[in-house]
């Protein structure tokens, strides 16, 4: 048998693992895939950032499911799941590299672009999306994190997200329906997230963007799925000044924003003077009685806290936006006042421990790279064995179906590389191979173990599953004797 | 995934693949089967990533415009995810949303190109 050719992959999100499959499924070498992953569990922001009412869109793990238990002992192609291990941290990045015959960095966006005004970081009830996202979707240590667990849910009338992404979006839908319990109950959101969540007496949440209508940037599923919720009783709202659809007409619109200015426009007209059958469906309900709206044009200055450190209000600036695009504050300021603050402004990519002294490149949010082959930070040189997928490899944003087309296209340059290169001669250091067969990590059959367990426990409380909230308890599960589960 | 069922005798439909390299393929298949479904029962690169339920756009194909007519006429959700299809035509439809009928018997669809291209300006 010829050797096999050894790839890690950094990250076991959507990109990675789409990676993983990619290569095994198109590879014509012996190839043995490694997927390091810093958590003791796999899937990235298909398991930690996808709404827990979303659980359709999480439907690719049972891809990634599949795929490894096809592939893990495999002869020829073969697939091994290496969790609770950070590289850079817990492995040095040169020695994975050394013991790589090719290396793709698929580690995904986990920092936080903020605001950088006066208040942001020390008010209580600001939080950002990632935060706020981590908490209900139960990722580990952010589930009972003091910073959630004290704040004075009770309180929460009024809320401000700005932002205007789908994320902004998830963020809005939980705030406003989490008491409708044939929404929530049976997701797999932190239940103490939704017991919190659910003291919240939250009349209005206002979404607020820098620029217009034209330029939101979610998408018309998420946008219809919030209007959608008059049938309990939550009224969506945006300001005539900031939706003036015979305005927008001139614009050379897209198919998308065409129908989400339908969208808009038959949502807002009373129920019964809308013109599409679509929109008449379900007559509005009363239950929740409160409100959200799309608010435009207005920049974040600073934020004003109440005596005991509570978020009192948000100062904000008036712009406006030219035809060419360019926005331009004004003097005039408006004062929301608000008992929770989210700021969406995306996820922030950083680099790993060990870039700098490899000299990879590093561009804002994302690795530099040209058709995901990894440069060099002179930006011109193709970096021999590294590759780049997934958001770390573009920045922040894309779904998940672009996630994975654009896995497959890194994948393919990574078997075009492998395929034409002669088979390494110099053998793997000795100490890097023992040094990396003693790191202590998570298998595959663990993470089988876990999702068991979870699925077991969620089925006892009518959920399709119920998340282990902390490290200790995956390390008191994982010390039982396997047979116990 | 491809839990293809036999269709009776006498009552096949066909349907015909063009595949990205532009060969064409054709199957008999039986009336309720959808396009995700025959197209992952006979391997094609089809990927169907939120396996069926309308939430990803992955199993996007491109109708021959003769038959589009014949199809009824998608839904809302369907639209909402054609939206962000990659290489959206007139003729597209997500094949998890097409059940094959009578209706539309012999059916011509083309897998788009499903990965972009990585050079794409709009990703660096
Ligand atoms: C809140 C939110 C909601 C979303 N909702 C949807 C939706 O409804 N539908 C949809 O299609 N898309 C949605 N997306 C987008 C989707 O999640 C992304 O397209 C996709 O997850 C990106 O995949 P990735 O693998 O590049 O990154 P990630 O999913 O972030 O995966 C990166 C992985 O790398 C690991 N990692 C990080 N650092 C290291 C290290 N040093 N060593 C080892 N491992 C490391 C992380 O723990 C993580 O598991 C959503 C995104 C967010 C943030
Ligand atoms: S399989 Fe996901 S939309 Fe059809």
């Amino acid at each position: 048998m010829l050797a096999k050719r050894h790839v890690s992959i950094i990250g076991s999100g959507p990109s990675g693992f789409y990676t993983a499959y990619r290569l095994l499924r198109k590879s014509r070498i012996p190839l043995h895939v490694q997927i390091w992953e810093k958590l003791p569990v796999p899937f990235g922001l298909s398991r930690y950032g996808v709404a827990p009412d979303h659980p359709e869109v999480k439907n690719c793990e049972e891809t990634f499911e599949s795929c490894a238990k096809m592939y893990i002992g495999g002869k020829e192609k073969s697939f091994e799941f290496i969790g609770g291990v950070e590289v850079g941290k817990d492995v040095a990045l040169n020695q994975l590299i050394r013991a790589s015959d090719a290396v793709v960095f698929s580690y995904g966006c986990s920092g936080d672009k903020r605001l950088g005004i006066p208040g942001e970081s020390q008010t209580k009830g600001v939080f950002t999306s990632r935060e706020f996202v981590n908490w209900y979707n139960g990722y580990f240590d952010s589930a009972l994190d003091d910073k959630f667990s004290s704040f004075p849910w009770e309180k929460v009338k009024r809320v401000g997200i700005i932002g205007n992404g789908n994320v902004a979006l998830d963020i809005a839908r939980v705030l406003l329906s989490n008491k409708i319990d044939s929404l929530w109950s049976g997701t797999d959101i932190s239940t103490v997230a939704l017991d919190s969540l659910r003291q919240c007496p939250v009349e209005e949440v206002k979404l607020i963007g820098r620029r217009d209508f034209l330029h939101s940037k979610f998408t018309n599923k998420e946008l219809r799925e919030m209007w959608q919720l008059e049938e309990y009783g939550a009224k969506g709202f945006i300001d005539a000044r900031y939706f003036q659809p015979e305005r927008y007409a001139g614009n050379d619109l897209d198919r998308a924003m065409k129908r989400r200015l339908e969208m808009c426009s038959e949502y807002l007209s009373p129920f019964d003077q809308r013109t599409k059958k679509n929109y008449k469906k379900v007559r509005p309900g009363n239950e929740l009685n409160c409100t959200w709206e799309l608010d435009y044009l207005k920049t974040p200055l600073k934020i004003t806290p109440n005596g005991d450190g509570t978020i009192r209000s948000l100062t904000l600036c008036e712009n406006v936006i030219t035809p060419e695009n360019q926005l331009i504050p004004q003097s005039q300021t408006v004062e929301y006042d608000m008992d929770l603050l989210i700021t969406s402004l995306g996820y922030n990519g950083r680099p790993l421990n060990g870039f700098d002294s490899l000299e990879i490149g590093f561009d804002r949010d994302h690795i530099a790279n040209r058709q995901g082959r990894v440069l060099q930070e002179n930006g011109n040189t193709v970096i021999d064995k590294l590759y780049a997928s997934g958001w770390i490899r573009h920045g922040p944003h894309g779904v998940i179906a672009s996630t994975m087309s654009d896995a497959f296209d890194v994948a393919d340059i990574v078997l075009e590389d492998l395929e034409s290169q002669p088979v390494r001669k110099e053998p793997v250091p000795a100490g890097d191979l023992l040094a990396l067969s003693r790191i202590p990590h998570t298998t595959w059959f663990d993470w089988e173990r876990i999702n068991e367990k979870e699925i077991h426990e969620g089925t006892l409380r009518g959920k399709n599953r119920s998340k282990l909230l902390t490290l200790q308890d995956v390390d008191a599960l994982l010390k039982q004797a396997p047979t116990a589960t | 995934h491809g839990h293809l069922r036999k269709p009776a005798k006498g009552e096949e439909l066909k349907i015909s693949f063009i595949l990205k390299d532009g060969t064409s393929k054709t199957y008999e298949v039986a009336e309720g089967d959808t396009i995700l479904d025959i197209a992952q029962g006979h391997n094609l690169d089809m990927e169907g990533a939120c396996g069926g339920s309308c939430a990803c756009s992955t199993c996007h194909v491109i109708v021959d415009p003769d038959y589009y007519d014949a199809l009824q006429e998608p839904e809302d959700d369907e639209n909402d995810m054609l939206d962000l299809a990659y290489g959206l035509t007139e003729t597209s439809r997500l094949g998890c949303q097409v059940k094959m009928s009578k209706d539309i018997d012999g059916i011509r669809v083309a897998l788009p190109q499903m990965t972009r291209n990585v050079n794409n300006k709009d990703f660096s």
